[in-house]
């Protein structure tokens, strides 16, 4: 199991992450053929870094006609199988993050699919924007501890 | 025959305003070979196309917007775009650069460059969709801001998927030093290629692409990328985090410290105000993240990320906003005796959204605040205004009335330094330092020696971007620089020993950066660039290195093979059609110099007080210089033999017809 955590908050907008993805996926550099996307709103100076959540309840699985997607239930992962796939696109509409594209080339649907484990943007990016942990428990634990250490500082408690 | 190199979309977009007309050519190949591509590309195409009596605001003149094979790619720092044409402030070879997001979009769009000429009957804009690319009507978007421009258009198009150039309405009025702005914030600012631009009645582009880029050798070039990659994680001044959370503010502090921190006009070597200007007061009090880390945004593909972007929240100068950079904050700062954080950042924004370089416009703003306080400028000459050093409303209404063209001081201000200078007379001249008819940035020549003979040959006039030798400002070990530059003077700033070797070397390798399309910052001028990583480790008693090797980066992604010396000599090329440009508007040995202020004043305070920059030192240092490029000693004109050696045969047939080559 694992998941995909996204933080805009620490996002640069460099878009390694759709680069590395595309030259993963597809040996281009392309994002548009990026599975994660930085959406940069330069006018605010803001970076927001969006993708796959792979959702427990996932819609794009719900909507699909042809049970084309599935979760992987080894990795979590929300995965497409593309002999099944029909191509109706029902799926993008669907899902919230708009993280399912269509190549209109290739005529299929596209989405993330945590490289089975080892996701490629998240090797790339370097203050941890997008992170790929093992267990919500320790990540929330971490920013717990964080947040807590700053408290702390302001408050003055313990110094 | 077709276009078969890696890393490149592969075409040009020639737009001819005049007639209309958009056309879509291949690459040349041997351009590409030749040339690289963004800078050393543009240097050929205005070699081509603009003849020497061109004036540089009528139609005959060419811009340039260019990137490089590597631009848009995944690799350590990609997404730098080359602006050219020739300058409307010096009239001589003008170019700026920028870190964008719009430089990879044109080429997802499919294109390298964009090469405009003519001029439009009315205001007009270039929308570029994939193929479908557009002259449309601007009626809407002239005289607006850079900054509502950019959103109109992205509201237009694609949104925040459609990235923008923009120039301002000092531009279209004529002020000579117009910046081109990309995605909000980003500015080519010197040399006035904006201005160039607005005299073509070309208002903005605005690009969308969804195509892709592919590279020769998928497994060299991963390898390639990531070993730069490492290089720049692993590099100690990279991993101090200093520029990555203060931006390139962090220069304010290190500039004060080492007595280069340009001050009143350059009339003394440190500024007391400097901490109100520091990136730490920028990051602590307006920076919107409050992160020290990461703290900045990125250009395309880059680690390092050191766009500030700030907000003011409350005061005067409430509501300005963006991201700022330490030569703009120099310019308005420290330059003009302001200490006032806030009036600086506003001055500064007000110069992008008008469109003006930050630097061009804050030196002429500190020049007059020096005439002002000589005498030499009244306050009817200022229109009231108590232009004193430090006063920062006063710098901040400069911007406006620059930007304007209002009133006597606007209308002086808009033609830059030198032009104003000798329009003022009653001696302003002497306290002018720009060099080729172009400002000199915030590090005194004075004390730091390499910088200021960079300033003195760069081809664009005085700028820190032709050489950028900061190895004299790093604490890089003595033995690496007598290594590389044959002298271990050369890493020490107040020294001569081995500068001359130096700047021609980062002269060499910085015009295959501005070529290719990646960063400065990024290379031997700051981190991780071959072979400093592999000298330093050899120093320190040996270890495994990462480093970014240029010529091995464009060779994985072009499949043209280049080693490291064939790479120095392409750069070397590059800066020699530049001269050639350069030689054909005129410019000679004498105007390869510095000011008289740099030469006969000493620095009155700060780290280098009492430093000159002597004029026998710098006469010996051009004579050393002209040799290693082949330039005749008494003229400044380039010899036959050394054009034709380094490939350039084209270029010494075209000056021997107009009689421009050396004697022997």
């Amino acid at each position: 199991m694992g998941k995909l955590v996204f933080d805009a908050n620490l996002c640069t907008g460099c878009r390694a992450c759709e680069l590395a993805c595309s030259f993963k996926k597809e040996e281009v550099f392309s994002p548009t053929k990026s599975r994660v996307r930085v959406v940069k709103i330069d006018e605010e100076g803001v970076d927001v870094p969006v993708g796959c959540e792979h959702c427990d309840d996932a819609p794009c699985i719900a909507v699909c006609p042809v049970d084309a997607l599935y979760e992987d239930l080894e990795t979590g992962a929300v995965l497409i199988n593309h002999d099944t796939c029909i191509g109706c696109r029902l799926c993008i509409p669907a899902c919230p993050f708009a993280a399912i594209s269509h190549d209109p080339v290739a005529k299929r649907v596209y989405k993330c699919d945590m490289c089975h484990g080892e996701p490629e943007c998240v090797k790339w990016c370097f203050t941890g924007a997008i992170k790929h942990v093992e267990s919500l428990e320790e990540y929330t634990r971490e920013k717990r501890k964080a947040i807590a250490e700053k408290v702390s500082e302001g408050t003055g408690v313990g110094q | 025959m077709t276009f078969n190199l890696g890393g490149y979309a592969g075409k040009e977009l020639h737009i001819d305003l005049t007639r209309g007309k958009i056309t879509k050519v291949e690459l040349s190949e041997a351009d590409c070979k030749r040339f690289i591509g963004g800078r050393g590309m543009d240097a050929k195409t205005l070699f081509d196309s603009v003849s020497p009596g061109t004036n540089p605001l009528g139609p005959g003149n060419v811009v340039c917007l260019s990137t490089g094979p590597i631009a848009g790619l995944l690799g350590p720092t990609t997404g730098r775009v080359n602006v050219a044409s020739k300058s409307p402030l010096t009239g001589i070879y003008g170019n700026a650069n920028a870190g964008t997001n719009f430089g990879p979009e044109i080429k997802y769009a499919g294109y390298d460059r964009i090469v405009v000429r003519g001029r439009a009957k009315k205001p007009v804009y270039i929308s570029i969709e994939d193929d479908d690319v557009q002259i449309r009507d601007a009626k809407h978007l002239w005289g607006e801001g850079v900054f509502e421009t950019n959103y109109r258009l992205q509201e237009e198009h694609n949104g925040y998927d459609t990235k923008v150039a923009a120039i301002g309405p000092a531009a279209e009025k004529g002020v000579l030093y117009g910046s081109v702005i990309f995605d909000f914030w980003d500015a080519a600012g010197r040399s006035g290629v904006g201005s160039v631009i607005a005299s073509k009645n070309l208002k903005a582009i605005a690009a969308t692409g969804t195509g892709e880029l592919k590279v020769a050798d998928i497994d060299r070039y991963r390898e390639v990328i990531e070993d730069g990659w490492k290089g720049i994680l692993e590099d100690p001044g990279f991993k101090t985090g200093e520029h990555s959370s203060l931006g390139t503010l962090v220069c304010v502090g290190w500039g004060n410290a080492q007595g280069w921190l340009a001050t009143k006009n350059f009339t003394e070597g440190d500024f007391d105000g400097a901490d109100g200007i520091s990136g730490e007061e920028f990051r602590d009090k307006y920076s919107t993240k409050d992160t020290p880390l990461p703290g900045g945004r990125a250009c395309m593909s880059c680690p390092n990320r050191c766009k500030r972007f700030g907000r003011v929240e409350k005061g005067k100068y409430a509501g300005t906003k963006g991201n700022i950079e330490f030569e703009g904050v120099g310019a308005f700062g420290s330059k003009c005796g302001v200490s006032d954080m806030e009036a600086v950042f506003h001055a500064y924004m007000l110069a992008n959204d008008y469109g003006m370089d930050c630097i061009s416009c804050g030196n002429t703003i500190a020049f007059f605040m020096e005439l002002f306080e000589k005498g030499i400028l009244s306050k009817k000459d200022t229109g009231g205004l108590d232009l004193k050093f430090g006063n920062g409303d006063a710098m901040v209404e400069m911007v406006h009335r620059i930007g304007n063209k209002q009133g006597k001081l606007g209308e002086l201000g808009a033609l830059g330094t030198k032009r104003a200078a000798r329009k003022i007379g009653k001696g302003a001249q002497k306290y002018e330092t720009t060099i080729k008819g172009m400002e000199t940035i915030v590090c005194d020549p004075r004390a730091s020696k390499g910088f200021g003979f960079g300033y003195a040959v760069g081809s664009r006039g005085s700028d820190h971007l032709r050489a950028h030798p900061v190895f004299e400002m790093l604490r890089i070990p003595e033995d690496v620089g007598k290594e590389i530059f044959g002298s271990s003077e050369s890493v020490t700033l107040r020294t001569y020993g081995g500068k001359v070797n130096m700047v021609v070397w980062h002269e060499n390798i910085g015009a295959i950066s501005d070529s290719m399309g990646t960063c400065r910052f990024m290379h031997a001028s700051y981190y991780a660039g071959y072979p400093i990583p592999e000298m330093l480790a050899k120093s320190k008693g040996g270890k495994d290195t990462h480093s970014i090797k240029y010529h091995e980066w464009i060779s994985a992604a072009t499949g043209m093979e280049l080693d490291y010396y064939g790479m120095l000599e392409a750069g070397a090329r590059i800066v020699n059609l530049e001269r050639a440009i350069n030689v054909r508007f005129g410019i000679r040995r004498k105007d390869d110099t510095l000011p008289r202020r740099f030469i006969e004043e000493p620095l009155t305070s700060g780290a280098a007080k009492g430093q000159t920059f002597p004029e026998d030192r710098l006469n010996k240092m051009i004579d050393h210089y002209y040799r290693i490029r082949g330039w005749d000693a008494k003229t400044g004109l380039q010899k036959k033999r050394k054009l034709i050696d380094s490939g350039l045969e084209d270029v010494a047939e075209d000056l021997g017809k107009r009689k421009l080559l050396a004697k022997k």
